[in-house]
């Protein structure tokens, strides 16, 4: 279990962390999102034990953080770097006999990871060799290797092309599976609204919501119905809705926005009574609506 | 933190033993001991001409003359007559020719030269006063010899040399060890240095420090450096034995001394174990200041361009220690040296200068040492704050302010 327990962290005058906070349950895979700027990188490396909080504490089982918890931590910082002129295994092995790992262990581990990331036909080439998405790869195994109980990814996703980019999550899966606790930081929501089991989204230096996707989702003020196909009885029916907004129209269908309290049975029942209906969906926000909205974008 | 700084160590020495610098300095070192202590004997050789002559006038006086010069002139040549022209300095390899007449009022000299610069009248005039005296005072050669010859004898008081060719052999030695404490101090902190920056730059400290304790990462980089820097010593050791002045073991370390050539005889005669353990000890003293000196600055940058302007700053004063302890070689107890021995970063170089040519009081080394070690621990606390923070500085330099606060911090 992490606990971050209301954190604070300043640079001089720059308060780059005001007050953060949420736990993490062991097995959990959380996202942590916030603009540029937000914190999130400064808590990390706060979670870490880089940096030292000003103000609160982090906890993990229970005891702060210290050398010997960090071993069975992994990163993988949003500043890319590798040594250039390595070999890609004796890079990763490098990375596993700093977090621990000794022969004959660490051998089989870094082969195991370099098979993974489809890294073999490289395993013997200097690092500045590779193209950006295999060195981000490769950063991945060294944050990795040792199969760490928390392993913190500063925007994984970014610069990875698209089949890259699914072996990643492939493997973040597997260690899903395996019990990993995982915090993903990105911007590509689609990728965490499939991974992450909760949420905390941070806006200067202060969290703004936290929660599961379903809690954050019910706190959220509207919803849009779906209803195929378009028709005036339809479009008349869904305007009397109290709140209802009718909205951009979709191909074949029309959007009408609703509070989330309207009765979507009963709604339902109404419209197939008034007209042919064949398609009716009352559409959830998503993880992107729901960010937009927390950090103040764009209004619900 | 041990298993980590062992970690560190082996990996740093790996990738530095495979490096470009660390081949070309060790190989450069080889290549300037050889040439150092090569080079006198090859300059003699070389710039010989220069005191070549060739002797005319009546063969008689000529030939009383020759004795009198042969110390410091070698006489290619004698000629009873002129004319002397180029051809003829040309067809006996002279630079000079040194023509003498015997007149009423003495000896007088007419020198030809090509570079009227190489011969100096002082010394000409002293080497042949004798003859001039027994041509004005009628005197025998014996005679002269008598009234021209003063006894002198050499007391050494409070020295750690029996003679003067002991103390000269030991200046050779504590000139050779500065330039080897020089050299590695300042090849092994810039390695250092490079390496620092080379995380820095290719952005992969953050990764490291998360994966690491930076003191064991700094430390491990910093042990390894020293490490090298004592294979170094090692190499550069059997190059000035093997490659350099090493056969010459022959001749009074007086003859050496006065020929400016140091062989591996006479230095033996004078390394002592004291100054064995007083050179490694300021080796280690100084790498350590310097080398985490920095280390700290180099964590600041965030291009390799950078290095360059911090890097000025911080080798002035070892450029300025070397320059003392030459200094110091020649007055050890100079106010000036004695107050530099203290001084860290000075120290290293000032002080191991004094205790190789002179007894220096144990107690001042004792407090060099100490001051010293202080300065290192404060040093160390200093560029290690600077050293992690640094490391996740990116975008604009800090200003001093900034690096001020962090090390308020």
């Amino acid at each position: 279990m992490l606990d971050v327990d209301h954190v604070r962290k300043d640079f001089g005058s720059v308060h780059a962390v005001s007050d953060v906070h949420f736990r993490i349950g062991d097995g959990t895979t959380f996202g942590f999102l916030g603009p540029n700027g937000a914190g999130k990188t400064t808590t990390m490396r706060m979670i870490m034990g880089i940096l030292v909080p000003d103000g609160g504490k982090i906890t993990w089982n229970g005891s702060p953080i210290h050398d010997d918890s960090r071993r069975h931590f992994g990163y993988l910082p949003e500043e890319r770097g590798i040594y250039g002129k390595m070999k890609v295994r004796d890079q990763i092995v490098y990375f596993g006999k700093l977090h621990g790992l000794r022969e004959p262990n660490v051998s089989k581990r870094v082969d195991s990871w370099i098979e993974r990331l489809g890294l073999s036909v490289y395993a013997d080439r200097p690092c500045a060799e590779l193209s950006k998405g295999n060195q981000q790869k490769v950063q991945v195994a060294c944050a990795a290797v040792h199969e760490p109980q928390l392993l913190v990814l500063d925007e994984p996703f970014s610069g990875l092309d698209p089949v890259n980019a699914e072996v990643l999550l492939a493997v973040l899966r597997e260690m899903q599976r395996n019990g990993t606790t995982l915090i993903l930081s990105s911007h590509q929501m689609w990728q965490l609204e499939e991974l992450c089991s909760r949420f905390c989204i941070i806006v200067g230096g202060a969290n703004r919501v936290d929660g599961s996707l379903a809690e954050l989702r019910s706190a959220w003020p509207t919803r849009v119905v779906r209803v195929a196909p378009p028709s005036d009885s339809v479009r008349a029916l869904l305007e009397v809705v109290a709140g209802a907004r009718a909205l951009a129209r979709a191909d074949g269908a029309i959007d009408y926005q609703v509070p989330a309290t309207t009765d979507f049975a009963e709604l339902l029942r109404s419209l197939v009574a008034a007209a042919p209906v064949t398609g009716f969906e009352a559409i959830e926000p998503s993880l992107h609506e729901i960010y937009l909205r927390a950090i103040g974008e764009t209004a619900a | 933190m041990i298993q980590d700084l062992g970690t560190v160590y082996s990996a740093e020495i790996l990738r530095r033993i495979r490096s470009r610098p660390f081949i070309i300095g060790m190989l450069f070192g080889v290549l300037a001991i050889t040439l150092l202590t090569r080079l006198p004997t090859l300059l003699e050789g070389a710039f010989s001409g220069g005191h070549s002559i060739v002797l005319v006038g009546n063969p008689a006086l000529t030939a009383r003359a020759a004795p009198l010069l042969a110390d410091d002139y070698k006489i290619v040549g004698t000629l009873a007559s002129g004319p002397i022209d180029d051809a003829a300095l040309k067809h006996y390899h002279a630079g000079s020719a040194i023509e003498l007449s015997a007149q009423q009022d003495g000896l007088h000299v007419l020198v030809y030269a090509h570079d009227p610069g190489t011969l100096h009248k002082e010394a000409l005039t002293q080497a042949l006063l004798p003859l001039q005296l027994q041509l004005v005072t009628h005197r025998t050669a014996g005679a002269v010899t008598k009234i021209t010859r003063i006894p002198i004898t050499v007391e050494t008081v409070a020295s750690r040399f029996a003679s003067a060719g002991q103390a000269m052999a030991a200046r050779g030695v504590a000139y050779t060890l500065l330039f080897f404490l020089y050299l590695l101090i300042l090849i092994n902190s810039q390695l250092v240095m490079s390496s620092v920056a080379e995380e820095k730059t290719s952005r992969i400290a953050e990764l490291l420090i998360a994966s690491v304790n930076p003191a064991a990462l700094l430390t491990g980089k910093i042990l390894a450096s020293a490490t090298l820097g004592f294979l170094q010593l090692a190499v550069w050791i059997a190059a000035a034995v093997f490659l350099g002045g090493g056969g010459g073991g022959g001749g009074t370390a007086q003859a050496q001394g006065d020929s400016g050539i140091l062989s591996l005889a006479n230095a033996l005669d004078v390394i002592t174990p004291g100054l064995v353990v007083a050179f490694l000890a300021f080796f280690i003293i100084g790498f350590l200041q310097l080398a985490t000196l920095f280390a700290g600055a180099a964590s600041l940058i965030n291009r390799t361009e950078d290095l360059g302007s911090i890097t000025f700053p911080l080798v002035m004063p070892v450029v300025a220690a070397f320059i003392i302890a030459i200094a110091a070689l020649s007055s050890p107890d100079a106010p000036l040296a004695v107050v530099c021995s203290y001084v860290p970063l000075l120290a290293p170089f000032v002080m191991f200068a004094r205790i190789a040519v002179s007894n220096v009081p144990l107690w001042q080394v004792a407090a060099s040492v100490g001051i010293n070690l202080v300065a290192l621990y404060a040093i160390a606390v200093l560029a290690g704050k600077i050293y992690r923070v640094g490391m996740l500085l990116y975008g604009r330099s800090p200003s001093l302010r900034q690096v001020w606060s962090v090390i308020r911090s």
